[in-house]
């Protein structure tokens, strides 16, 4: 807590901040700097929130994801230290968590929320868009992803984390990004063929 | 087919000017066939996400097992692991109360200007509005910034009265019966701002601080043992506590 006049931001977590919103090839190892860096909040919620230890460390690891997203993004400003920005989003997930259990939803994955995706889509369109989603068989999604073949998976999985073609391109050895979008293209086109034939 | 998916690709990587959007949208409406291309599109992205997710918590557990035992969330499987990583940790402590114990006399002096240093730098005004009790907390403030320690005792005390819960008051407390030379009060609301507040905060560093300042027999090493466990912890001065015991 900063209760007094001090910097916001550490040289050290300005350099994780950095190596997240790169997207290159040092994200990974600022992510995983970024999950050791507070992994104690991990047993505070054990012994404060009286959680049990695999929730406890969901609990974290649902923050960590979270705020890795928001730094990639740029939406962390960066106007409190990581820690309270962090410890804000770790408390918030708490009380959903409470929450679920509460109204007995305790499976959070059963069905997968599109709503940030469809953020710049007009509401006509949104409600269209938003019902036939609703209809997807997830759990055979998710099998069709492991059948689609490992680059196409790695591929999918990179760009739905936010990597841009370019950056996928570096990390993956193609040579250019418009190789990158073709192949990307091809492998969701793979992907929606094996779903369809369920 | 193809087509559609680097059409609908375009659109959601905003590559599309506005009467090429305006057109897209109303394709969605007319045509069944188009919308359900751009919500399998839609589907696939955010399966490939959650898996994505789902990977790095694969790392992040593998990490933590890495990790001393801060906690072991794989405990059926690891239950020897864990006893050498505990006895690891009883020797460790051993060691640390061992140093402390070795180093206590030489180095008094020092870890006093260190205190008095850090209560100079840190505690000469606060500064930072964080409370609904926004008036009576800024007037108490107002005291302390002026020097007028007494009041704004009398001042953050009414506030804690009426507002058990409020843990940034007793901090407030603290410090000031800190600068007062109370210290049995400072670690009384110091102990009582480590159990209120939910956040991992500064209270056992600010304690240590306060038993430095008091120095009685036996203080200065349990201000160590509390600065050990502010570093291995990373609680909050984390930092500060670590340049202390280099110095220590």
């Amino acid at each position: 807590m900063n209760l007094f006049n001090k910097p916001t931001l550490t040289a050290d977590e300005r350099e994780i901040i950095d190596s997240i919103t790169q997207n290159g090839a040092g994200r990974k190892k600022g992510e995983e700097r970024l999950f050791n860096r507070y992994a104690y909040f991990i047993r505070e919620a054990v012994y404060k929130y009286s959680l049990p230890e695999e929730d406890a460390f969901d609990l974290y690891s649902d923050t960590i994801i979270s705020a890795i997203e928001k730094i990639a993004s740029g939406s962390f400003q960066g106007r409190s230290s990581l820690k309270t920005w962090l410890y804000s989003i770790f408390h918030n997930k708490y009380v959903d968590l409470l929450r679920k259990k509460t109204t007995n939803k305790n499976s959070v994955h059963n069905t997968l929320s599109i709503s940030d995706l469809l953020l710049q889509v007009s509401d006509q369109s949104k409600t269209i868009v938003q019902k036939l989603v609703d209809k997807t068989d997830w759990e055979i999604l998710r099998e069709r992803l492991v059948q689609v073949g490992e680059s196409c998976r790695q591929m999918l999985l990179l760009w739905a984390d936010g990597y841009s073609d370019k950056d996928i391109a570096g990390l993956m050895e193609y040579k250019t990004s418009d190789v990158v979008k073709t192949s990307r293209l091809r492998c969701l086109e793979k992907l929606k063929q094996l779903y369809r034939k369920t | 087919m193809e087509d559609n998916l680097q059409y609908i690709d375009a659109y959601f990587q905003q590559m599309l000017n506005a009467e090429q959007i305006r057109q897209f949208e109303q394709k969605i409406a007319e045509d069944p066939e188009f919308a359900d291309e751009v919500a399998f599109y839609l589907a696939a992205k955010q399966s490939s996400k959650a898996a994505a997710d789902q990977e790095k918590k694969e790392r992040f557990r593998q990490l933590l097992s890495q990790q001393a035992p801060v906690i072991n969330i794989d405990r059926g499987r690891n239950i020897t692991r864990v006893w050498m990583y505990r006895v690891s940790a009883a020797a460790a402590v051993v060691v640390c109360l061992f140093l402390a114990w070795y180093f206590f006399v030489g180095n008094s002096a020092s870890l006093e200007q260190m205190a008095e240093k850090y209560m100079n730098e840190n505690f000469t005004t606060l500064s930072v509005k964080m409370s609904t009790e926004k008036d009576s907390m800024e007037d108490g403030k107002r005291f302390y910034n002026a020097g007028q320690l007494d009041s704004a005792v009398k001042e953050f005390a009414s506030i804690a009265e009426r507002d058990t819960g409020n843990y940034l008051v007793k901090n407030y407390l603290g410090i000031v019966y800190l600068r007062l030379g109370n210290y049995d009060k400072a670690l009384q609301y110091f102990q009582n701002f480590e159990k209120d507040t939910l956040y991992s905060n500064p209270s056992l560093f600010y304690q240590a601080l306060t038993l430095l300042k008091r120095n009685l027999p036996g203080d200065k090493q349990k201000a160590k043992e509390l600065l050990l466990v502010v570093d291995k912890n990373e609680l909050g001065e984390f930092e500060t506590a670590r340049q202390w015991l280099k110095k220590w």
